[in-house]
């Protein structure tokens, strides 16, 4: 049995990889720039060209303190036109544009070298003085540059090239300074389409980086219990999902205990009456309350028996808003009757579910000859129901249990959105929208965690309970 | 039992291994009937299950006819001396086969001077909006000009048709089913048969043979999507259609650039060297697979992929529910194939010398076919009900696009609007309750058990 576990434990780990891996890929094709996120707080606004190689250096910084001037994996198998040191460019939406450009015109030292003339050329652009003559010419100009940031389309490019030059040329002031940049620039342009091919994109290339790469630096931080900083609010991720967790838990783990108790003896009854009208009103009763949606019934109850413009019988958001100082019994039963609509919406369907479970089983054994040798001998019925048949039908039912744990608690998701309680699923969510990635990393590797520590205890139960099963034999 | 019997009367034998797999062709005598004839037997017993299916069938119509049920267009039309019928004409200027004449090209259909039109049901898009009735029940007086225009299921705050919603809404409720349950049974089945059948010991290669395949899937994977990665993305954005022709291009260079490598390990082969056999566990690999797909909650990973995707479609939907949902086809289809692989039908055909391509698809899957339809129709019901749990809470569905979810999230603003709530919720209940009822009348009817 020790053995089985070990083995088990081992098998996670390889799991939890392709699960980490699977959460890295998501999260960086996700839209929007981490950094930029983070620093919205504080920095802002553009224009003066001191104010903006401030704000540059203050992303560059963030960026290197965060880790994501780093490859993103130990290696790359990309094709030959893929940039290899793309990672070095700061802001994502750039790099984004500069691996399409490198890929639309084959040679990443061209285009490196293009991207690298038309900072130049920004760079210059912003040390001219602004005043009456050059302002407007000075913002089209600037327009124009970062259209060229973000476009890889040839036509495009070449259009607004000539915008610029249009307006560089206009003014005198500009044209002064600006011109030796702008051919540099130019030049870089004319040079990269010159070699423009598309053959170097069929050509596999392979790059090894190593170990200093974002997946390492994250997945290690992970295995240490450091689960970075969440980009909104620059709290310890760790402290915001078991603050979140805290509520999940409680919700799942009540709901659960909740169900299993109606669920068992409701069950037993009706597979113990099998036939009866009682039993088929029962039946059909489970089946339709395990097809309701939850988000409806939840929206039902909040119309109906809530305190908005329902009959006002029960809060509908939140947990309550005692003050923490107020005396805890107090504050118990204020939560206590907040959950009372969310503990229902989460209990009915895993009660039905159960319970459905438990019929099944229970009618499999009751079939059993040993049930029929057990009234034979002149058992009372309430024996062999309880004594003999039920122990057998638990079986299902218990691992059950561990694979519903997961389940309740991606399953409360919904519910704690509507019924606005700050557990996992409204922190995930708000997560997600505010592209806050390492709280997104953290619960999906939680709950996969979750998920296979209940998978085992479940088979490990499931051989306690019915001694038949043996994991030595299972080679 | 002579081996060399069987092969001597080769046809007549795969008769009897067809029979023996208890396939649809069945035995003349009337007295043993085919598995499947036993099947729809037991289940036509099953009334609730019988009922079921035919309510299905009623959402189909509904949702094949929902533009002549529910369209802004009249279905046929006499305008100034002529006779159209506008809603086949939509047909016909998507399909690109005609255009719009010249009057009817941005015109309100619903001012036009008829001579006589046919209106549909309910002469609404669900995108449609009517500033003169915004948030009107079904039974408020509506501010129209008479019965043909009525809301018959109110509508929401922006003025838009409840019922035209609905119509539409069970369009796309029925399409996610069948895309997302497609995807998976294509994947799940493709996984479960390999693992099922091979085992962890009948799948012997020799390490050339190996060594040739793993290069040329990671040279097919190159040139079939990495390399056109970016025409993929593209085609996201612009249309399905476009997405899924890209999309075959990529599997047509993958499947080509693998049987250019099969064609060179078969070459190989005559060479001396590296001609160990070692066998694959193919089922090892892929339970672990299985494992990992199916210990990642799901509903996390679908809302945090459809929250990530670009440009959020309902097709970007189906195909992550299809993704994510395969596991259980594959652990179904891989339990039976493991079951049947023994059976002396298969070992006959084994002997018989036919490809085991041929073995798995002819013989062994229609076997293994009857819990891969129970877990389709549950299927169903769990992607209808994973998608309006996406569009209720509003992630991977665009907000234009409505649905029973999108109808139902909007009574949560509109807080007197109770059709809002009721008739969304209602059909989505339905829809669900009825594909379980379905799952559960195969589960009866399949079940040994239960036949006599």
């Amino acid at each position: 049995m020790f053995k089985y576990i070990v083995k088990r434990l081992l098998i996670f780990i390889p799991t939890l990889f392709a699960i980490s891996l699977l959460t890295f890929v998501i999260s960086i094709n996700a839209p929007g720039d981490p950094v930029e996120t983070m620093l919205n707080q504080n920095v802002g606004g553009d224009g003066m060209s001191g104010e903006k190689l401030a704000n540059e250096q203050t992303y560059i910084d963030k960026r290197h303190e965060l880790g994501f001037d780093l490859p993103l994996f130990y290696f790359s198998f990309t094709n030959a036109t893929f940039p290899d040191t793309l990672h070095r460019i700061p802001k994502k939406a750039h790099r984004e544009n500069l691996q399409r450009m490198s890929y639309e015109y084959g040679e990443w030292n061209n285009v490196s070298a293009y991207y690298h003339s038309l900072r130049a050329f920004e760079d210059e652009i912003f040390t001219i003085e602004i005043n009456d003559k050059t302002s407007s010419d000075l913002r089209k100009i600037k327009d124009a540059i970062s259209v060229l940031y973000i476009n890889y389309d040839s036509d495009k490019t070449e259009s607004t090239i000539q915008n610029i030059e249009f307006d560089l040329f206009k003014n005198k002031k500009i044209k002064k300074y600006g011109a030796k940049k702008y051919y540099d620039f130019l030049n870089a342009y004319t040079h990269m389409n010159l070699y423009k091919s598309s053959t170097n994109r069929y050509i596999p290339k392979l790059v090894w980086y190593g170990l200093e790469n974002q997946y390492h630096r994250w997945i290690w931080a992970f295995v240490q219990g450091d689960f970075g900083i969440s980009f909104k609010d620059k709290r310890p991720v760790s402290s915001k999902v078991f603050d979140a967790l805290k509520w999940s838990m409680i919700l799942s783990v009540l709901s659960i205990i909740m169900a299993y108790l109606v669920a068992i003896p409701l069950g037993v009854r009706s597979a113990v009456d099998k036939g009866k009208w009682s039993e088929k009103l029962i039946t059909t009763g489970l089946f339709l309350l395990y097809s309701l949606p939850n988000f409806w019934v939840a929206t039902m109850l909040i119309r109906y028996l809530g305190d908005g413009n329902g009959i006002g019988w029960f809060p509908t958001f939140g947990l309550g808003s005692l003050p923490a100082t107020a005396p805890y019994w107090d504050r118990f039963f204020e939560t206590g009757y907040h959950l009372v609509l969310p503990l229902f919406c989460l209990t009915y369907a895993s009660f039905a579910f159960i319970s459905r479970q438990m019929r099944g089983g229970m009618l499999n054994v009751l079939e059993m000859d040993y049930i029929r040798t057990a009234r034979a001998k002149g058992l009372k019925e309430k024996v062999v129901i309880w004594k003999h048949a039920f122990r057998n039908s638990l079986i299902p039912i218990i691992t059950l249990f561990a694979s519903i744990f997961p389940l309740a608690i991606s399953g409360s998701f919904v519910i704690e959105i509507i019924f606005s309680i700050p557990g996992m699923g409204k922190l995930t969510l708000e997560a997600i929208f505010a592209r806050d990635y390492p709280i997104v990393f953290t619960v999906l590797m939680f709950t996969a965690m979750l998920t296979l520590v209940g998978n085992l205890v479940a088979d490990v139960l499931y051989a306690y309970v019915d001694p038949r099963i043996s994991f030595s034999n299972k080679k | 039992m002579g081996l060399l019997n069987i092969f001597s009367r080769r046809k007549a034998a795969e008769q009897e291994i067809i029979d023996m797999a208890g396939n649809r062709e069945s035995f003349t005598g009337n007295e043993n009937e085919s598995y499947w004839t036993i099947v729809k037997k037991q289940f036509k017993k099953n009334k609730i299950a019988v009922w079921s299916l035919r309510i299905v069938y009623v959402f189909v119509f509904i949702a094949l006819l929902a533009d002549f049920l529910a369209n802004e267009k009249p279905i046929a039309a006499k305008y100034q001396g002529e006779v159209y019928f506008p809603v086949f004409k939509e047909y016909a200027v998507d399909l690109g086969i005609s255009d719009w004449q010249k009057e009817f090209i941005n015109v309100s259909w619903k001012d036009l001077d008829y001579e006589w039109e046919v209106w549909p049901l309910t002469p609404y898009l669900p995108k449609n909006i009517d500033f003169m009735n915004t948030s009107v029940g079904p039974f408020d007086e509506q501010d129209i000009e008479s019965t043909r225009w009525k809301h018959w299921l109110g509508t929401d705050a922006l003025g838009r048709d409840v019922f035209a919603g609905m119509i539409h809404g069970t369009r796309i409720a029925l399409l996610v089913g069948i895309v997302s349950m497609g995807i998976a049974a294509l994947i799940g089945i493709f996984f479960g048969a390999i693992a099922g059948y091979y085992g962890d010991d009948k799948l012997k290669m020799r390490i050339s043979t190996l060594v040739i395949y793993i290069i040329g899937f990671i040279v097919a994977l190159f040139y079939g999507f990495g390399v056109r990665s970016y025409a993929l993305s593209d085609s996201i954005g612009e249309s399905f259609s476009d997405f899924f022709l890209e999309l075959l291009i990529s599997f047509f260079i993958f499947g080509a650039i693998m049987y250019a490598f099969k064609l060179i390990s078969k070459g190989l082969k005559k060479l001396p060297f590296l001609t160990k056999e070692v066998v694959v566990p193919a089922d090892i690999l892929i339970s672990r697979l299985i494992e990992v797909v199916v210990s990642i909650p799901r509903l996390f990973l679908i809302i945090s992929i459809a929250a990530v995707v670009a440009k959020p479609s309902i097709f970007i939907v189906m195909m992550i529910i299809g993704l994510t949902t395969w596991t259980g086809i594959a652990r179904f289809t891989r339990a039976e194939l493991l079951r049947v692989r023994n059976l002396e039908y298969i070992e006959a055909a084994n002997a018989l010398g036919y490809k085991e391509l041929r073995i798995i698809i002819k013989h062994a899957l229609p076997n293994a076919l009857s819990p891969v339809l129970i877990s389709i129709a549950f299927g169903i019901a769990s992607a209808i009900l994973i998608e309006s749990t996406l569009s209720f809470i509003g992630v991977g569905v665009p907000a234009e696009t409505i649905t029973w979810g999108s109808l139902l999230s909007a009574s949560r603003q509109d807080s007197t609007a109770w059709w809002l709530a009721i008739f969304p919720g209602f059909a989505i209940f339905i829809t669900v309750t009825v594909y379980n009822l379905i799952g559960e009348g195969l589960t009866d009817a399949m079940n040994p058990k239960l036949k006599k």
